[in-house]
């Protein structure tokens, strides 16, 4: 049974593991693990005994994958990272997501330059999938700033969403042979071409089960002041679709800023989703006051949460995977910031309260109960 | 590494436990190259650490043929003369 809510925090300087009975009070901390090394990726699995991994990302020595068996006592290398084929010309810059794959001990990795990896073995072997690895568009990718990653992959049936900065958003209907630029309405704020074919700097996507087809998107926004080729864009950066990727709309209206990095959906109710808006030239919190900002009807409307939150001279950055909620009933809301805070929103981000307030930069935040 | 060994590789600290905890690995190269080639076939979870999937040397590691910055020679092409040694460091850098 179920009893544990387990976060790992994937920082500058390792993995942090910490974790709390249900009633989330008093969570305990462990780590670094991979001490000193950056980790961009963490993934909590579920299956069988459960394991957790993470990306181990070493600017001198390359890219490893670390995996626990324990629940984040203790970890251990696995066999082998993944490593593009050596006539491939390209070679591993970071890990930046950590995905399960569809048999028990699958596992999918989106790496940089952006490109797609795939385990039979729980991480010991890996392989290239080449349908997006090697597609058309591949060599046309450009890094935005924190390099040409893919960083979304999302499974759901024999459908498979990646999202690539700069790629874009790509579509798989069979299983991750093949894949389509699926971009329609996506706008791209760095190109004279508002809405091209691919190449957006799309920052993360999430979907829910329950709502088939409908897929959320916190794209690069910010560009509703531009006056260069193309005229402004205003409020391209929180999207939604109805039609599996297909297509998106804007649902930026009534948010403070549509710049932003993680998007969160609420476990139990599709309609409910969550965005951490930034101001654009800087990244970090509007006014100096964070805020996590919830939809409930979709994205038609929007509301404040910012109980217990600083109310001001708070400068810092959430980054694309530092924020998630977890899977209780009444769920809580996680966020790491680049200044080393874990911060807990309760009752779905009503009540805010600081975890952890001195760690190193945080990289990613995850959560399961287990 | 069957050839009679020339050189002498020196293992940083956080590698050893890639070529099973040894601090100083034998090699018969006559260049830096056929080093890492040696290393390649014989020592492949070191060599993972050390050049990335296209044989390049990593980005952020400094090579040393005794004092001397490869990269002040002829890289990976400098040669070696019988007990020379080879090692390899990370760059200064970080915060």
């Amino acid at each position: 049974m179920a009893d544990r809510v387990v976060l790992t925090i994937g920082t500058k300087k390792g993995v942090f593991v910490a974790d709390a009975a249900k009633s989330r009070r008093g969570f305990s901390l462990r780590g670094p693990f991979g001490p000193g090394v950056p980790v961009y990726s963490t993934l909590i699995d579920t299956r069988g005994a459960g394991r957790i991994y993470a990306s181990s990302c070493n600017p001198f020595f390359g890219m490893k994958v670390l995996c626990s068996t324990n629940m984040g006592k203790s970890f251990k290398e696995t066999k082998s990272a993944p490593a593009f084929p050596k006539d491939d010309g390209r070679a591993l810059a970071n890990i930046w997501s950590l995905e399960t794959g569809s048999g028990k001990k699958d596992l999918l990795c989106g790496v940089e330059p952006a490109s797609l990896f795939r385990s039979h073995d729980g991480g010991n072997s890996w392989e290239m999938v080449p349908g997006i690895s090697n597609h058309e568009h591949s060599r046309k990718w450009n890094p935005g700033n924190g390099g040409l990653c893919m960083h979304t992959i999302i499974r759901d049936g024999q459908r498979m969403h990646v999202g690539i900065s700069t790629g874009g958003h790509y579509l798989s209907e069979d299983g991750g042979e093949t894949f389509t630029a699926s971009n329609q309405g996506v706008g791209a704020g760095f190109n004279p071409d508002p809405y091209p074919e691919f190449g957006q700097c799309v920052h993360k996507i999430v979907r829910h089960d329950d709502a088939p087809g409908r897929l959320y998107m916190q794209n690069h926004g910010g560009w509703s002041e531009w006056s260069g080729p193309g005229g402004p864009r205003p409020d391209i950066g929180v999207l939604r679709s109805d039609d599996y990727g297909k297509s998106w709309r804007s649902i930026a209206k009534g948010l403070p800023s549509d710049f932003g990095f993680p998007i969160v959906v609420h476990p139990h109710d599709p309609e409910t989703v969550y965005v951490m808006p930034l101001e654009p030239e800087t990244r970090t919190c509007p006014g100096g006051a964070p805020a996590v900002w919830r939809s409930e009807n979709g994205g038609n409307s929007w509301r404040r949460l910012a109980s217990g939150l600083p109310k001001k001279q708070s400068y810092f950055t959430i980054l694309r995977d530092g924020m998630d909620i977890d899977q209780l009933k009444n769920p809580a809301l996680y966020f790491g910031t680049t200044t080393g805070q874990v911060w807990i929103g309760r009752e779905g981000g009503e009540k805010w309260e600081c975890l952890f307030d001195t760690l190193p930069p945080v990289y990613n935040v995850k959560v399961a109960v287990v | 590494m069957g050839a009679v060994p020339r050189v002498t590789i020196h293992v940083p600290g956080p590698l050893r436990a890639y070529c099973a905890g040894a601090a100083q690995l034998p090699s018969a190269g006559l260049t830096v190259r056929a080093v890492l080639q040696d290393l390649e076939r014989n020592q492949p979870d070191f060599y993972r650490n050390i050049c990335d999937e296209t044989g390049a040397v990593r980005r952020h590691l400094n090579v040393f043929v005794n004092s001397d910055n490869v990269r002040d020679r002829d890289g990976v092409d400098t040669s070696l003369t019988p007990g020379d040694v080879v090692t390899f460091l990370p760059a200064v850098s970080g915060g």
